[in-house]
């Protein structure tokens, strides 16, 4: 029997976007369902028609989430296990000791522990500091950047913990007037923001599958600009091509997914950004307003206080508070077991950021809005910070 | 099912699956009769897939993926039924 959590009789409400989307659009269970039942194959491998079937299905949702982020070629668009994944494998592919990269301070651990990792191995890593609202400045950076040779910039689209979102067209534009790549963390900005990567000319940007492009766990996009070239970090199997070759394709996508992969993810995936595809421009508005009205709603309770950027400015849809007085472990405690509403205490995994911003000590509490969540959602969380304020 | 009688085919190889089945797409939709196929060694690889075609339809396909930006890394012939 499943133990009750909360003695609120309301339905949950799910307000963690930022760490994962749920429930997910329709198509998405289904997409799944279907690979575990219709393309069962091991894509690439065989050319039976069971084995067929899948590797179409894979292809075509390539093709269909290329389209959607703006990748012109569908070969430069790599599935991956995740965000961090791609990030691990951009960052420990292309640096080498010796090598100067620039990182924004609000970047997540995906991006800070594999750099302090380069850094214990001959990396100059320079952190520039994002302002209060957790944006970079691009002329600090260009400024940061031409002391020295450097071979990338590396900068979150948005952030985890503030929503903010740096201007990454002027990076990539400083970068590469430098001579070096541009580096992006995508994770919070798919889905959520138009992402054009054809005009965004970055060299890198990768982002989980599971958050704002709505698809399952264990799945994530890479983009690598033709000419990105990161060494892979893993060399296998891949199907096509000629198994004789003792060394790893270069072609891609083969390149960067040796291995079985996660066909049911994939699908998954290709299925959320075909309803994404339909539905994203009036799911971005909703989005919009929720994030504001909850910003508002937070900004009108005594003791409380949002980070990031100040209200009406553009964010991704998180809006991170911290009170005077109580802490937000206790916060998201009360607000789970007596409001059943689901919110991320702590340090989100981005202490570079909470130090930015000066959390690092307290941390906060973190709202992601997403598909699914209605006004009243959004209602009922301002009701509840209200009141658990006033009684603990 | 009657017995068919072997006949010669030509054979196309690619560097990845993803560009097998951009192929197959490109020629299909071009009205050519393609099927998908595992290698053969007549193309030097016993991996990934290959396209079957008519003899007679191989110019008119080189010629297709040519326009569409996709590379053939091998060209073969099979018998085949």
């Amino acid at each position: 029997m499943e133990t009750p959590s909360s003695d609120s009789p309301q339905r949950p409400i799910y307000l963690d976007h930022g760490a994962t989307s749920w429930p997910k659009p329709p198509g998405v269970v289904d997409a799944v369902h279907d690979a575990l039942t219709r393309y069962g194959g091991n894509p690439g491998r065989g050319a039976y028609k069971l084995a067929l079937d899948t590797s179409r299905a894979i292809h075509s949702a390539r093709r269909d989430i290329a389209s959607f982020l703006g990748v012109r070629d569908a070969h430069n668009l790599l599935f991956q296990p995740g965000c961090t994944q791609a990030m691990n494998l951009v960052l420990f592919g292309l640096l080498a000791p010796g090598d100067r990269v620039v990182a924004c301070s609000m970047e997540h651990n995906a991006v800070a522990r594999p750099l302090n990792a380069l850094a214990a191995r001959g990396v100059e890593v320079v952190v520039v500091d994002a302002d209060e609202s957790g944006v970079l400045d691009a002329d600090e950076v260009e400024s940061v950047v031409a002391q020295a040779p450097t071979r990338a910039v590396v900068c979150q689209h948005a952030g985890n913990l503030t929503g903010a979102i740096q201007p990454i067209p002027d990076l990539a534009d400083l970068a590469h007037a430098h001579g070096a790549l541009m580096v992006v963390d995508g994770a919070q900005a798919g889905g959520h923001i138009h992402v054009d990567l054809a005009a965004l000319s970055v060299d890198a940007w990768a982002c989980s599958g599971h958050k704002g492009l709505l698809g399952p766990q264990g799945v994530g996009v890479l983009y690598l600009a033709p000419g990105c070239e990161p060494a892979e970090l893993v060399a296998g199997g891949t199907g096509g091509g000629n198994s004789e070759e003792p060394l790893h394709p270069v072609v891609r996508p083969d390149r960067y997914e040796a291995g079985t992969p996660n066909t049911p993810g994939i699908l998954g995936l290709g299925a959320a950004v075909r309803f994404l595809e339909h539905n994203a421009d009036s799911l971005r508005e909703r989005e919009r307003e929720l994030t504001h009205r909850l910003h508002e709603g937070v900004l009108e309770l005594p003791g409380f206080s949002v980070l990031g950027p100040p209200l009406g400015e553009e964010r991704v849809p998180i809006v991170s508070l911290v009170h005077e007085r109580i802490t937000s472990d206790r916060l998201a405690f009360v607000l789970d077991r007596r409001y059943q509403i689901a919110a991320r205490a702590g340090l989100h995994c981005a202490p570079w950021a909470h130090r930015t911003v000066g959390t690092l000590e307290t941390g906060a509490l973190r709202f992601g809005i997403g598909y699914g969540n209605t006004h009243h959602d959004i209602e009922a969380a301002l009701d509840a910070l209200s009141r658990s304020a006033q009684e603990l | 099912m009657g017995i068919r009688s072997r006949r010669t085919f030509a054979v196309l190889g690619f560097l990845s699956t993803h560009d097998a089945l951009d192929a197959e797409e490109t020629l299909l939709d071009a009205g050519l009769d393609v099927v998908v196929i595992p290698s053969v060694k007549s193309i030097e690889s016993l991996c990934g897939l290959a396209l079957r075609l008519e003899p007679h339809e191989l110019e008119a396909a080189l010629l297709r993926l040519a326009e569409a930006g996709i590379e053939v890394s091998a060209k073969g012939e099979i018998e085949d039924v």
